[in-house]
């Protein structure tokens, strides 16, 4: 058998390493536009080409494998709602424009999501043992190594779930950093009982009503999606 | 560039396809191909280095994934002469005689020697110039065809010996 001429050779004029190279953006701009227009006007290589690209939606849009997932993250335990007085409604929307050093916050894997409450003329940082009144304004920073796409859900002492960030249907892009403040505050309102918080961190921009839902149904039992992390917080509003 | 879990992540949904469709040729198994790419990623999450200090993430993926498929056609030849004839049978998969004549080629492949054996899937398999398989197994374009000539006698050879 010549090896040129096996069932398994090559067909087409350019390698195939040429071919993902210039899909990649690996070429330099002259070399890929010289490839470009080869692949244009010829029909072996541009089957080729439509092969990979064939190969490449397939891969997409398979899950990512569980070995290559990032680990999860340590859960923490709720925390302790006596004392703590804090609790969100997210009926109502407010930009608030806070300069105090944030505070309470949890952490997992470089992830920590940090909140600011505002009582009157006072920011402070939202803390174990401090009392929060409905009237308060809140407001969250996030801490990511590297760029996410996040969302802030509620459960409220009622069992309703509610997107509290961001406004659209899925999490938005956040830029990776340290104490990123997320661009939308709330208003806490009058309910009282306790209420929970998920931080999501997500490798693309998830749909956020199918989370919402199973927040709604299984606060503590939900299951967020597989390409994203959690971050969970519990608290008592008084 | 760092490579972190969540830039791996990324570069499996980029760059997975690299691998899958050349370990399908290689290998002739869609199981066996979908286990190459997940195994050469997660060698990437064990190691993220080996990427860094290679030219190209392209050439970098060519190579762990010759690599393992080369491996795992040895393994395959060892299992089946240790089953003999049953395994023979069930290699000859499915396809008629092209089918038959691929699997001809992989079994072939598991003989040659490491760097042969990579340069006959660089430049016969994906149609690579001297120069691009030089580049890839670190060598002179004189080695590469002093390789391919050496496997062309080999390959002459087995298939006289079969």
């Amino acid at each position: 058998m010549n090896l040129a001429a096996t069932p398994l050779s090559w067909n087409a004029c350019c390698s195939a390493l040429r071919l993902d190279r210039w899909m990649l953006g690996e070429l330099g701009p002259e070399d890929g536009e010289s490839v470009g227009t080869h692949v244009a006007g010829c029909a072996a290589c541009s089957a080729a080409v439509a092969g990979i690209r064939g190969v490449r939606e397939e891969v997409r849009a398979q899950p990512l494998p569980v070995r290559l997932a990032p680990p999860p993250l340590r859960r923490r335990a709720p925390l302790a709602a006596a004392g703590l007085g804090l609790g969100l409604a997210l009926a109502a929307g407010l930009f608030l424009m806070l300069r105090s050093e944030p505070a309470w916050r949890t952490k997992g894997a470089g992830l920590s999501l940090t909140m600011f409450v505002q009582h009157g003329g006072e920011v402070r940082r939202a803390g174990p043992g401090e009392t929060v009144a409905p009237g308060d304004a809140v407001r969250f920073a996030v801490s990511t190594p590297s760029p996410a796409f996040v969302a802030v859900l509620s459960v409220d002492p009622a069992g309703r779930a509610s997107v509290y960030f961001p406004e659209g249907p899925r999490a938005t892009q956040v830029p990776g950093g340290a104490e990123v403040p997320l661009p939308l505050g709330t208003r806490l309102d009058a309910t009282t009982g306790e209420e929970r918080l998920v931080g999501l961190f997500c490798s693309s921009p998830v749909e956020l009503e199918p989370v919402r839902l199973a927040l709604q149904q299984a606060p503590d039992a939900a299951r967020l999606p597989t390409d994203c992390q959690g971050l969970r917080w519990s608290f008592v509003k008084r | 560039m760092i490579l972190d879990a969540a830039a791996i992540a990324g570069l499996y949904r980029s760059h997975g396809h690299v691998v899958l469709r050349r370990a399908r040729t290689l290998l002739g198994s869609e199981a066996d191909a979908r286990e190459a790419l997940q195994d050469v990623f997660a060698a990437l999450v064990r190691n993220p280095d080996a990427v860094r200090s290679a030219g190209s993430i392209v050439g970098w993926l060519y190579q762990a994934t010759t690599h393992h498929c080369l491996n795992q056609l040895r393994k395959a030849r060892t299992g089946a002469r240790v089953l003999e004839l049953h395994v023979r049978t069930a290699v000859n998969e499915t396809g008629g005689p092209r089918g038959e004549a691929a699997a001809e080629v992989r079994r072939l492949l598991a003989l040659l020697p490491d760097d042969v054996a990579a340069a006959v899937v660089y430049h016969h398999l994906d149609g690579m110039t001297h120069a691009e398989v030089a580049e890839l197994l670190g060598c002179s374009r004189r080695q590469v065809g002093y390789l391919l000539e050496r496997a062309q006698g080999l390959w002459d050879r087995a298939e006289q010996s079969a």
